[in-house]
This record gives structure tokens, C-alpha cells and sequence, in this order.
């Protein structure tokens, strides 16, 4: 009886799949309700089955077009109390329909439940999980922060919303410290704290924050990560020395550096797909050309950052094709490229 | 705006470290999930200055898996085939067993007997043309042979059904009947069956996909597909997809036209293709070439250049930046740049695997946004290597790791470089998922999904989203065996971080189509199934922009039976997002036990024309399969349904009535309008099943003919002149009486020189061989008595013996220097004292590694001083139990003499042959026996072999040489005592050298031919 049971699940478990995958949204969910109760039988089968049952049931909901807010609900906090090890999983993904529904408030609230939940040893995942619960239990203080400073603008009542404010940032910067500390992709987190660090006038712990988000080896070698530093260092008006220290290479070429350096990133720059047919960096390329010119050992110049691109520039920039299409589409860019290809071409 | 990186990224862990054994729930993926959210304001609060935050409906997140993408259904509820079925090699459905090879030989021997036996049986017919028994002896009898042959079609069992004459010819002439050795043919099949089952399982040739669509213009394209029995012809087809109008609502179909093709010399294995400013650059990989075609909207397609990869290529990759610029990725694990016209460069070379040792050879290779730096693939990841520099400076890109969430096991099978969609972006396939790499970010994965595929996705396309009616893009991934093509959708990338868009979506697939085709006959099914169920080998897209919402997706797909498949797919009407279960109708309509629903049938005989003309059996079904068995639900009313939607029950306690009904009518309405299969597609589906099934009409024969031979008259090749023949008796008639002699006499039969048709091999030096083993044998071929005292030697039974001889050497020593005089008796004492002393320790050292040559020397010096012996009966009585048998008569001592006198009477050339047992009873013979030490029994138990060695011997010449001597002349030719006559000898044409009885054989005859002692001195 049993084998025969096992087999019916499995059948069952293979019918919802396949329909699933079709997109058969209502066939799934006719076998969807036969699968918990063929599984009622047997009460272990269905703790190890609670986390299908649990996507499943949610994925189907999403698709069913009547689905309301308590339905979620509902199959959340019903599989919360069933499974104790995926406690914390459902807590994140139900918050994180709260959240995506508008309703704030509640999702702080689940939020803060499945922080304060302990049952036994936690797994790895288990324990960024509650990490993850965590930050975003601060993300959301962060939200309610940026409302109360809204307001704090409108009206005059200053001290009272200050104050609240003030908790709320206390409370969101525990937590948000301590996930910086582990290696990952924090982006929304360290803006949110950046920007209330700076509007309480903390600029070490900020420039710190985002120097170690930038710079430390551990972590994911992020770009965005340099542009907040850039950034921030922007707003504060650093020097041009300190700015071009952290630059990536767009922003470079503006600024007076080296000119043999700018000559190469603008080169490096045409290299890209992305930049080719961008205007701007074939004129800055014809300036830096223009001014190596008047200069002395410009040719010298010229020639380090040109003699390796000799053999596959002229097929990448500067062929009838490209001539044809440039003449038809863009004669600007044809005129801006003109010049640059006599360097490379300089017999035709 | 291109290069814009997202502003703001999904938060993630980073775990560095291999991926752990994660458990994921079975087959779910992601459904259900968000994963991760990020908050949007309205006004970007990142710049700032505390002004930018909204109010309290300013912030709103964003999911990174969004429920629902843009809806796409299909026209049909299957692909439609775009080409008549084209004669093809249809492998069968189960992949082979690499055991099964002896069946595949037995039938190779029944098809191409011809082949395999022709020369050899057109050399041996005379010797063995079936006749009368009393004319010849050595032939098999007729009924015999009859009886053979009639059994030889069935399996029987070969101990009960056995040929006396036919098993011993067998093992004679197995090796020599057969033109291709059994033991090569065997081990080919084996393996080349192997290799079958593996491609079936997974074939890594394959990927990429060999087949592209390249658009030409806004409405049409060039298809590139392999096409011929072998995939090795190259079709350009230029297709169109157009809009059809059909009872008033347009649809799209697809025309083609008449194809331009190339001959290859291989299977095409992947086709990859890139246009730039309207020139179209073609890359086709086979096993071992590569070749690129160039076409344009004006310019036919030609071949620019082919070349020949020395190894095995694996990947290959066009430039999308430099026309003419490809990258070869081979076997080996180098990478060439080829650039078109001016010849390979190698730009990176790597034998083991990049991050651990995945044991693959595959290896792959991708162009990325910059034109000099390129992405290199194995296994374990993907590496982005800088080629201007060498050694090129890698950086990681992808790797199999924790990083990526990968379960433990996962493998990286196909990366691509998404140059429309994305000049950073590059796509990555496991077995379990599809990632999204962004180059400015490496290691992290940009989106990661969970494909859900079956088998491993090998081929993919990338159609890019088009603003604003269908803005996503579209991941199609194919995988082989199992024909699956799911499409992923995801959304961002440039200042919006990617998010994925709704489940995936699994299309149909070639192999299901039959289910709702009308019925056919049995064995037309089964042809027709398996031709559907080869292994896809290509995924290509066709998006077309429809006027005004109405958007059309054409995915074609190619088996490996050359035949292309389509479907089309559409997202304009949002009824029609939830589709009516198709596939599961019959079961479900089992599962109901409903009865079938009976359908009106459309007539068919309006459609088949060729049915009657060539005489076909008409199409048999009377009613098609019910392609919706919902309607049964359906008709069941309220309750049903309300049933479907207890999924709410499941979870909530109280369901909304109204809703459930308002859920019903949605479905209702939805099911009505859903895609049934209309009659053109009907018809399209009946036309190629008739094809194929008159394609395989006229292939079908009884059984693959023979070509016929070239036959060469073997009669009268061998024969030799009269008077050659003459020569020839005598010849034979001497040697018969000479061999007889020489058997009497129980000696080597020495043969003329000139007798020696078989070039002997080299003599064999037995001083090179150091090892025990080999010593023993070369004592063993010096003879029984060398070899006896060999394991003596090497057990320490003749230590006595020894001590005892030396002794007595000693003491003659000291007679003779007695006798010379006593001057020197102080310094002779102290000498012969040292002497001795050395001479006992040499001997205790080489008592048990002295080689049996050196021992053979040994015992000869014994033999050969019997008068020594006899004058000290003193000196044996001082140790009588110690040598029991050297007082036998029987002993070794007593028989040393005879041989070496007889060796010295007839010179070196003359072996002795053993003493039957009936002359010289054998040691276990003696009386004596039951008395010895523990090490004898060792001893008699290597003596047991000898016995039987004897009785091989005595057998040998009885049985085996008659028919030897009619065939084979090697054996008389005995110029060299020992390795010649084994191989002539028979045992060695039975079995080869390295199996174990025929060894224990080998060498029990070589004990029972080989010469005495010193006679080996010679070599062999």
C-alpha cells in the first residue's frame, strides 16, 4: 500500500511539473490539491515535502487570477509551523511579498518575528539567512527613516520626528554594520546607511564603510562599489587628485591628466562596442590627437598606444563597410573618424 | 547606453570555495521565490542630500524573479516540420551496450562472410572441401559440416552440441581464417559501441548547435542547417516568415526557397555566424575542419577559406567585431585566432583544466566586448583571457564554485557572448541552470536561473527584447537527447539590475507530436516515433515584429536526422495565457476513466494522394485522439472546478464562491480559444508522415545486400611444377623418415638449412634477464635437471649437498698441498683457511639467487667428476639423511652423467629429448618420498607439473603431429632447439601467449622438448 501510494506521489508530483512547465497553471493546481492529501498519509513525507509544497503552491497562486494577500499568507504561515528548517526562508520570501504588495509596516513586523526566532543549531544557510532578515529588517527602518525625514521637511514639528528618526537609524545601522562585515553584493544596504550617516554628519564611518566595500579582497570585486566611493567623495568635494585616484575610466578623460595616459584610455575606450559610434569619444580622441600634435615627441607618443592596434584597428574602425554606413547614417562621425584613420592607414 | 552598469545591485552573499552538496528541493527551481528584492525610489535618493526621498508611496521594490513575463503560446499545439523528410540514418531509440559486441561480430561474420573469411577460405578450399571421410583423413565429413552449419544460426550450447573435428580445427586455424583478427575486430566493436552509447547519453560534439538563422533583411533571413543522410552538406535557405491570412485573423508561416549547398568532407557539428555592416560571416565546425562562408543581401554565399585543426575541435567563434576573425578551440586545449586569408595564430594553450581537474577535454571559446580579449571555457568555467599579451593575463569570468550558488557536480556545458543583447553581458549553462555573467563584474553571477531542463542545455539563442510591446529578452536553451527548448526571459542590465521574468517555459518538442497526429498503424508508428525521437542538434529563433502589439517568435529546431522543425509563438492575446493540457489528455482521460470522446473525423481522403499511387495501405485512423480530454471536466460542471480550485482550500479555509465561479468562467473561456491543431497544420504533419513512410518503403529490404565480390581464382597459386612436386615427395618423404628417426632416437631432429621457410627470430640472451622469473625459466629451457635444481637452489635443499662438496674440494686441496711438500703449510693453512671461509660465505650469498645457469655449471662440475665422488664414501657417510636421494639410483646425481655424454658424443647441436616415465621413473616415484622435509612437498608439487609435462609429451606426437606435419613444414625445421618449434607448435595457435593455461601449456611443453643443459649456451 505504501509502495503504491509512493507511486501515485510521484506520479501526482510529475503531472504538476509538466503542467507547470507548459504554463498550465489550472491543470497544475487541479493535481496540486490531490498531492497534500495523498501525502496527509504519511506525516514524514510530508515534512520532507513541505518546501515543494510550499513553492509550489506559492508559484501557482502567483499565476491563479484571483490570488489574494491572505492566500499567501495563509500557505506562509502554515508552512512556517509545519517545518522548523524553513522557518526563516518562508519569513524572507512572505516579507518580501509584504514588501513588494506596499505594506511596509508588516513585512517590519514578520521581519523582526523571524529575527527574534531561535530553534536549535542553524545551518550555514540557516545562519545567513537570519543575516539576510536582519539587514533587510534595517532596509526596511531605512524606508520609514526617508518617510519621517520627508515629512521632517514639510512641517515644523521638528524635534519629535528627529528623535524618532534617530531611533530608527540606530536601530537600522546595528545590523547593517554587521552584515558589512561579510564578503557579498550589499549595494541597497550601503547606500541606505551612507546616506544616513551622512545626514547625521558621520563622514569617517561612512568614508570608511565605503572604502571597505571598495577596497577589501574578500569581497566581490564590484564596480559599483568604486562609483559610490566617487561619488561620495564627489559630494564632498575631494580633490581632483583624491577623485582620479578612485576613477574608473569614464570619468578620466575630462580632467587634465597625463595626456599620453588619456590617449590611451580613449583608445581603450574605442575598443568597446559600446563607445564606437559615440561622438563624443572620437572628438576627445581628435583633441588629444590635436594637442600631441603641437607637442614635441609626439610621435613617440602616438605610436606606443597605436603600433598595437595597427593590425586589427583598420578592420574594426576603418573599413569601406563601416565608410559606407558611417557617410549614410552618421557623416559626423565619419568626419571625427577621418583624421584617426590617416594615422592608421596612412597610405590610403 | 550601452556601458551603464546597474545602479544598484541585488544584495547577495558572496561564499568563495567549491559549491557543497547543497539539497534542493527535487524539481522545483525557483518556483515561488523572489530570492532577492532591492527598494526603487521615485526620485533616486543615491545622489543624495536627503531631498531625494519619496514620502511614504515613493519607495517600492523590485523583485529579482518577477512573477510573470510576457506571455507567449503557441499557434499549434505542435512543431510543424519545415522540410520534407530526407533519407537519414535512424539510430534506434535505446542506446547500444558496449557487451553486446560479440553479437554484432557474429552478425559481421553472417552479412560480410565475404569479407571476412573469403581470402583465407579461398586459399584452404581444396585442403577442406567436404567429402567422402574415407579419402581423406584430415578433413571433416560431410554430414558433420551439414550439421554445423545447420546449427549455426541459433544459439546452442557449445558443450552439448559439439563438432570433435570442427573444435579441433578451430583452434588451429582461428587466428589465420579471419581477414580481420577477432581480437581487433572485437575490440573495435567494443569500442566503437561505447562511444555510440556515450554520444547518445551526451554528445559535447554538438555543442553549440548546427543551426543559424542570420537575418538578411527586416523580414527575411539566410537558415543555415546541415542537411544529407550524414549532416555533411551545407544548405543556405533563405526563409520568410509571412503573415498568412486564414478566415480573417493573420497568422505567420514560414516559406523557404530553393537552398544553395556545399559538400563537406564531415558531419557538420556547429554552425556559429556573425553579420557586420551587412557582410555575414559563416563559421562551420566539423570533427577536425573549420571553413567560413561569407554572404551578404547581394552576394551568393561562398567558401573563403577551410583548414584542418590537428586535433579535435571543439568550439569555434566568429568575430562580431572584426570581420574575418575566428577562434578555434580544439581538443587539445589550444586556442588559435584565425584570421581569414592570413592563417592560424595559437593565443592560448592550457592541457589540464582551469580551476580543477574535471577530466574533459572540451574545451570552448567566445569573443567578449573587447575584440582582443576573448572568453576561454572548459568544464570548470570560463576564464577571460587578454590575447595581445603572452602569455595572455586571464582573469576569472565564471567558475564552478560556491560564488554561483552551483550544487556540487555541476558542470559548465555552453557559454555564449550575447553581443545584441548585451556588449557586456555573456551567458553560461550548467546542467542545472543558465547564468548571466556581466564582464565588469566577474565571479558574480548577474542572474542566475534554474533552467529545470532534463538533460544538459547544449544550444541556445538569444533573441533581444524590443521595446515596447515585447520588452524582454528571450533565452532559448535546447538540449540533445531530449529535445527539450525551454524559454528563459529576463529583463535590465543597463541601469536596472537583471531580473528575471516569470517560470520558464518548456516548448514542444518533435517527439511528443505524434500523440495528437491521427493514429497510425503499428510498425509506421514505430518508424515514425523513432525519426521523431533523434536527438535535437541545433536551436535557432526567428523574432519577427508584427504590426502593431502582435509579436511572433519562430523557434526552429534541428534533429539529427536532418529534419527541421518549427513552431511559432505568439503573445498578443492575454486569453490564451494559460494554456489547455494537452499532452497528458490521454492519461488524464484514463485517470477519469471517461469514455474517449468521439470526434467527428475530417476526411482524409481529400488530403493523401500518394497513399493510393504507391499502393499504401490508406491512413488508418477513423477518429483522431480527443486533444482535449478537458472538455470532460469541463462538462462536469461547478463541481469540477470548484475542485481545480481547492488548491485554495488547501491553504485557506474559507474560498470565495464568486471567485471560484468568476476563476471558472476565466478558464472556461480561456480554454476555448485555446491552440487546437488546425487543419493546414494537420495536413502539413499527414504529408511528411506519408514521405517518410515511402522513404522507408523503398529502403526497406529483406536484408542489406552483399556487394558482390571480385573473386580471384586461388586454384593452382600454390601449386608447385611437376617436377617441383617430385622434389618435393622426396623431400617430404626423407624428412618424415629423418623426424622418425630422430623421434626413435629421442632426439632433436637436425634440419637442412635450407629448410627453414620460417625466418627464425633472434636468439634470446637469458643473462639479460635478471629476475627470478626469468631465471627459472631459462634454467626451465636448459632442462628438468637444471630446473630441478634451480628450485633447489632457490629453496635450499642442496645445502648440504653443497657444504658437503666443498669439503671434500678442500680437502683434496689440502692433499695436493700435503703432497707438494710442508714448506708452505703456514701460509697454505692461513690461505686455505681465508679461501674457505670466502667460499662458504659466497655460497650462503648465492644459495638462494645464484641463477640456474651458474647452478647448472655447479652440478656439471659434480657430474662430470664421478670419480671424486666415488672416492669419498667417508665423507657422504658423514652426512647420510641430509641427501636422501643421492643414493638412489634414481637420483638427479645418477642421471647427470648420461645426458652430458651424450651431449659430448653427438656435439652441441643435438638436444636430448626427457626420459619417458616408463624409462626413468620420476622422483615422486622413490621410495623415499614419504620420508622428506617440508620444502620437498613444495618441491613434489612443482614436480607434479613435470609428470604431466610428460604425458603432454607423450601425447604430443600421437594425436597432434600428423595433421601438424601435412600443414605446417615449420615443424621440421627444428634447426633451433626451443622457441621455433612452439610456435609452429599448436598450442600456440590455440590461444595467445598471455593466457594462463596456454602459459602453464607452453612451458610444460618446453619442459618436455627442451635440449639438456649447456646446449641453451648457444642461445636459442
Amino acid at each position: 500500500l505504501v509502495c503504491k501510494c509512493k507511486y501515485f506521489t510521484r506520479i501526482c508530483l510529475e503531472r504538476i511539473r509538466e503542467a507547470m512547465l507548459h504554463h498550465r497553471w489550472q491543470e497544475a493546481a487541479e493535481y496540486m490539491v490531490f498531492y497534500p492529501q495523498k501525502l496527509e498519509g504519511s506525516e514524514i513525507e510530508y515534512r520532507q515535502n513541505r518546501e515543494l509544497i510550499w513553492r509550489i503552491s506559492i508559484e501557482l497562486l502567483h499565476h491563479m487570477p484571483n490570488s489574494k494577500l491572505e492566500d499567501y499568507n495563509n500557505i506562509h504561515e502554515r508552512m512556517k509551523h509545519l517545518g522548523v528548517k524553513i522557518y526563516l526562508k518562508v519569513s524572507l520570501e512572505q516579507s518580501f511579498h509584504l514588501m513588494l504588495c506596499g505594506q511596509i509596516e508588516e513585512a517590519k513586523q514578520l521581519l523582526a518575528i523571524g529575527e527574534s526566532w531561535r530553534y536549535g543549531k542553524e545551518s550555514a544557510s540557516q545562519h545567513q539567512t537570519a543575516k539576510l532578515i536582519q539587514a533587510y529588517r534595517s532596509l526596511l527602518d531605512y524606508v520609514i527613516w526617508c518617510d519621517k525625514k520627508f515629512t521632517l521637511d514639510d512641517t515644523d514639528d521638528d524635534s519629535v520626528t528627529y528623535q524618532d528618526m534617530h531611533s530608527y537609524f540606530r536601530q537600522a545601522s546595528v545590523h547593517l554594520k554587521e552584515i558589512f562585515k561579510n564578503p557579498g553584493v550589499w549595494d541597497p544596504f550601503i547606500v541606505s546607511y551612507v546616506e544616513m550617516l551622512e545626514f547625521y554628519d558621520d563622514h569617517e564611518e561612512a568614508l570608511k564603510i565605503l572604502n571597505d566595500y571598495a577596497y577589501d579582497d574578500t569581497f566581490p570585486p564590484n564596480p559599483n562599489a568604486h562609483v559610490f566611493l566617487y561619488q561620495y567623495l564627489k559630494r564632498r568635494g575631494a580633490s581632483d587628485k583624491k577623485l582620479t585616484k578612485v576613477l574608473k575610466v569614464k570619468q578620466q578623460i575630462q580632467k587634465k591628466g597625463d595626456i599620453k595616459k588619456a590617449l590611451g584610455i580613449v583608445m581603450d575606450m574605442l575598443d568597446f562596442a559600446c563607445w564606437r559610434k559615440e561622438l563624443e569619444v572620437w572628438r576627445s580622441l581628435n583633441d588629444i590627437i590635436g594637442k600631441l600634435n603641437s607637442g614635441l615627441n609626439w610621435k613617440d607618443i602616438l605610436s606606443e598606444t597605436v603600433e598595437p592596434r595597427k593590425d586589427w584597428w583598420p578592420a574594426l574602425h576603418f573599413t569601406s563597410f563601416h565608410a559606407a554606413q558611417d557617410s549614410k547614417e552618421n557623416p559626423e562621425l565619419m568626419k571625427l573618424k577621418a583624421p584617426v584613420a590617416k594615422i592608421f592607414c596612412p597610405g590610403k | 547606453m550601452d556601458y551603464l552598469f546597474p545602479l544598484q545591485l541585488f544584495p547577495s552573499f558572496y561564499n568563495c570555495g567549491p559549491p557543497g552538496g547543497q539539497k534542493h528541493p527535487p524539481c522545483v527551481g525557483a518556483w515561488g521565490c523572489y530570492e532577492q528584492v532591492r527598494p526603487q525610489f521615485q526620485v533616486d535618493s543615491g545622489s543624495g542630500s536627503g531631498s531625494g526621498s519619496g514620502s511614504g508611496s515613493g519607495c517600492s521594490f523590485t523583485p529579482r524573479r518577477q512573477v510573470s513575463g510576457e506571455a507567449w503560446h503557441q499557434k499549434e499545439p505542435l512543431p510543424l516540420p519545415l522540410l520534407p523528410p530526407k533519407p537519414a540514418f535512424v539510430l534506434p531509440l535505446k542506446p547500444p551496450d558496449p557487451m553486446d559486441f560479440t553479437k554484432h561480430m557474429q552478425n559481421f561474420y553472417q552479412d560480410h562472410y565475404q569479407d571476412e573469411f573469403g581470402v583465407m577460405g579461398g586459399l584452404l578450399g581444396d585442403s577442406f572441401y567436404p567429402q567422402d571421410a574415407s579419402t581423406q583423413a584430415s578433413s571433416i565429413p560431410r554430414w558433420q559440416l551439414d550439421k554445423f552449419l545447420d546449427l549455426l544460426p541459433y544459439q546452442t550450447c557449445s558443450r552439448t552440441y559439439r563438432t570433435v573435428p570442427v573444435d579441433l580445427l578451430s583452434p588451429l586455424l582461428s587466428d589465420s581464417l579471419h581477414s580481420v583478427p577477432m581480437d581487433l575486430l572485437g575490440s573495435l566493436l567494443y569500442d566503437e559501441l561505447s562511444e555510440q552509447r556515450d554520444r547518445r547519453l551526451f554528445f559535447d560534439g554538438a555543442t553549440g548547435g548546427a543551426l543559424d538563422y542570420v537575418p538578411v533583411t527586416e523580414e527575411s533571413g539566410c537558415l543555415v542547417y546541415p542537411g544529407g543522410p550524414g549532416l555533411d552538406r551545407l544548405n543556405f535557405q533563405q526563409v520568410e516568415m509571412q503573415p498568412i491570412r486564414e478566415g480573417g485573423g493573420a497568422s505567420e508561416s514560414i516559406t523557404t526557397r530553393k537552398p544553395i549547398s556545399f559538400q563537406l568532407q564531415g558531419p557538420v557539428r556547429q554552425i556559429s555566424s556573425s553579420s557586420i555592416l551587412d557582410q555575414i560571416c559563416v563559421v562551420v565546425r566539423s570533427q577536425y575542419l573549420c571553413g567560413v562562408w561569407r554572404f551578404s543581401q547581394w552576394e551568393e554565399p561562398r567558401l573563403l577559406q577551410a583548414v584542418s585543426c590537428g586535433q579535435e575541435a571543439t568550439g569555434v567563434s566568429v568575430s562580431p567585431h572584426v570581420l574575418g576573425e575566428v577562434l578555434v578551440a580544439t581538443e587539445s586545449g589550444s586556442v588559435d585566432l584565425w584570421t581569414v586569408g592570413r592563417g592560424m595564430q595559437k593565443v592560448r594553450a592550457d592541457d589540464a583544466n582551469l580551476y580543477f581537474n574535471a577530466k574533459s577535454p572540451w574545451r570552448w571559446c567566445e569573443f567578449s566586448a573587447h575584440p582582443r580579449v576573448m572568453v576561454y571555457a572548459d568544464r570548470t568555467g570560463a576564464e577571460l583571457s587578454d590575447i595581445r599579451v603572452q602569455p595572455t593575463s586571464c582573469h576569472t569570468l565564471f567558475r564552478i564554485s560556491k560564488a554561483s550558488k552551483c550544487r556540487s557536480g555541476e558542470r559548465l556545458v555552453l557559454s555564449r557572448y550575447l553581443r545584441d543583447v548585451h556588449p557586456f553581458h555573456h551567458l553560461v549553462t550548467t546542467q542545472h541552470s543558465a547564468y548571466i555573467m556581466d564582464e565588469r563584474f566577474p565571479c558574480v553571477p548577474m542572474l542566475k536561473w534554474d533552467h529545470m531542463m532534463q538533460s544538459p542545455p547544449i544550444f541556445c539563442h538569444i533573441l533581444p527584447g524590443s521595446a515596447p510591446s515585447a520588452p524582454h529578452t528571450k533565452v532559448l536553451l535546447g538540449s540533445q537527447s531530449s529535445q527539450e527548448v525551454t524559454l528563459l526571459q529576463y529583463s535590465g542590465g543597463r541601469s536596472e539590475a537583471c531580473s528575471s521574468s516569470g517560470p520558464p517555459l518548456v516548448l514542444l518538442r518533435p517527439t511528443d507530436s505524434l500523440q495528437q497526429l491521427p493514429v497510425q498503424i503499428p510498425h509506421r508508428r514505430d518508424s515514425a516515433s523513432r525519426r521523431l525521437a533523434t536527438p535535437a542538434a541545433g536551436l535557432t529563433g526567428i523574432q519577427r515584429k508584427g504590426g502593431g502589439a502582435q509579436q511572433h517568435l519562430c523557434v526552429l529546431q534541428l534533429t539529427e536526422a536532418g529534419d527541421i522543425f518549427y513552431q511559432i509563438l505568439q503573445n498578443d492575446a492575454p486569453s490564451h495565457v494559460d494554456e489547455t493540457p494537452r499532452r497528458t489528455a490521454e492519461e488524464e482521460a484514463e485517470l477519469l476513466a471517461s469514455e474517449p470522446l468521439a470526434w467527428d473525423t475530417v476526411s482524409d481522403e481529400d488530403v493523401i494522394g500518394p497513399t493510393q499511387v504507391f499502393g499504401f495501405v490508406p491512413e488508418t485512423p477513423e477518429r483522431r485522439r480527443p486533444s482535449r480530454t478537458t472538455t470532460d471536466s469541463e462538462g462536469s460542471g461547478p463541481e469540477g472546478r470548484g475542485r481545480g480550485t481547492k488548491v485554495q482550500v488547501v491553504v485557506n479555509e474559507n474560498p470565495d464562491p464568486g471567485h471560484v465561479t468568476s476563476a471558472q468562467a476565466d478558464k472556461g473561456a480561456g480554454l476555448a480559444s485555446a491552440a487546437t491543431l488546425s487543419d493546414g497544420a494537420l495536413l502539413v504533419w499527414r504529408r511528411w508522415l506519408q514521405k517518410l513512410f515511402l522513404l522507408d518503403h523503398k529502403k526497406k529490404k529483406p536484408r542489406p545486400q552483399n556487394l558482390p565480390h571480385f573473386t580471384v581464382c586461388f586454384n593452382g597459386i600454390l601449386q608447385l611444377s611437376v617436377k617441383q612436386m617430385e622434389e618435393r615427395a622426396e623431400q617430404v618423404q626423407s624428412l618424415r623418415q629423418r623426424l622418425k628417426a630422430a623421434m626413435s632416437e629421442r632426439s632433436m631432429l637436425d634440419s637442412a638449412p635450407q629448410e627453414a621457410p620460417v625466418p627464425l627470430p633472434d636468439g634470446v640472451s637469458g643473462e639479460l634477464w635478471e629476475d627470478q622469473l626469468s631465471r627459472r625459466l631459462t634454467a626451465a629451457w636448459e632442462g628438468p635437471e637444471a630446473w630441478r635444481s634451480w628450485w633447489e637452489e632457490s629453496l635450499g635443499l642442496n645445502r648440504e649437498e653443497k657444504v658437503a662438496a666443498l669439503k671434500r674440494k678442500r680437502r683434496r686441496e689440502k692433499e695436493a698441498r700435503r703432497a707438494s711438500g710442508r714448506r708452505l703449510q703456514l701460509s697454505g693453512s692461513f690461505t686455505s683457511s681465508i679461501s674457505y671461509q670466502s667460499e662458504l660465505s659466497d655460497f650462503s650469498d648465492s644459495a638462494h639467487w645464484g641463477s640456474g645457469r651458474s647452478q647448472g655449471v655447479e652440478t656439471d662440475v659434480e657430474g662430470a667428476d664421478p670419480d671424486t665422488e666415488g672416492a669419498d664414501p667417508d665423507t657422504e657417510g658423514a652426512e647420510p639423511d641430509s641427501i636422501p636421494w643421492a643414493k638412489s639410483p634414481s637420483g638427479i646425481r645418477a642421471d647427470a652423467p648420461t645426458p652430458s655424454t651424450r651431449g659430448a658424443a653427438k656435439g652441441h647441436m643435438t638436444p636430448s629429448r626427457p626420459r619417458p616415465p616408463s624409462l626413468t621413473p620420476s622422483l615422486s616415484n622413490t621410495p623415499t618420498n614419504q620420508k622428506r622435509p617440508r620444502p620437498d612437498d613444495y618441491l613434489r608439487s612443482l614436480t607434479g607439473e613435470q609428470e604431466l609435462s610428460t604425458q603432454v609429451d607423450s601425447l604430443f606426437p600421437e594425436v597432434l603431429t600428423p595433421p601438424l606435419a601435412s600443414l605446417t613444414p615449420p615443424m621440421v625445421s627444428l634447426s633451433q632447439p626451443v622457441r621455433p618449434t612452439l610456435r609452429a607448435g599448436p598450442s600456440q595457435d590455440s590461444a595467445p601467449w598471455s593466457q594462463p593455461q596456454t602459459h602453464s601449456a607452453l612451458r610444460r611443453l618446453a619442459l618436455a622438448i627442451q635440449p639438456k643443459k649447456k646446449k641453451a649456451r648457444m642461445g636459442f
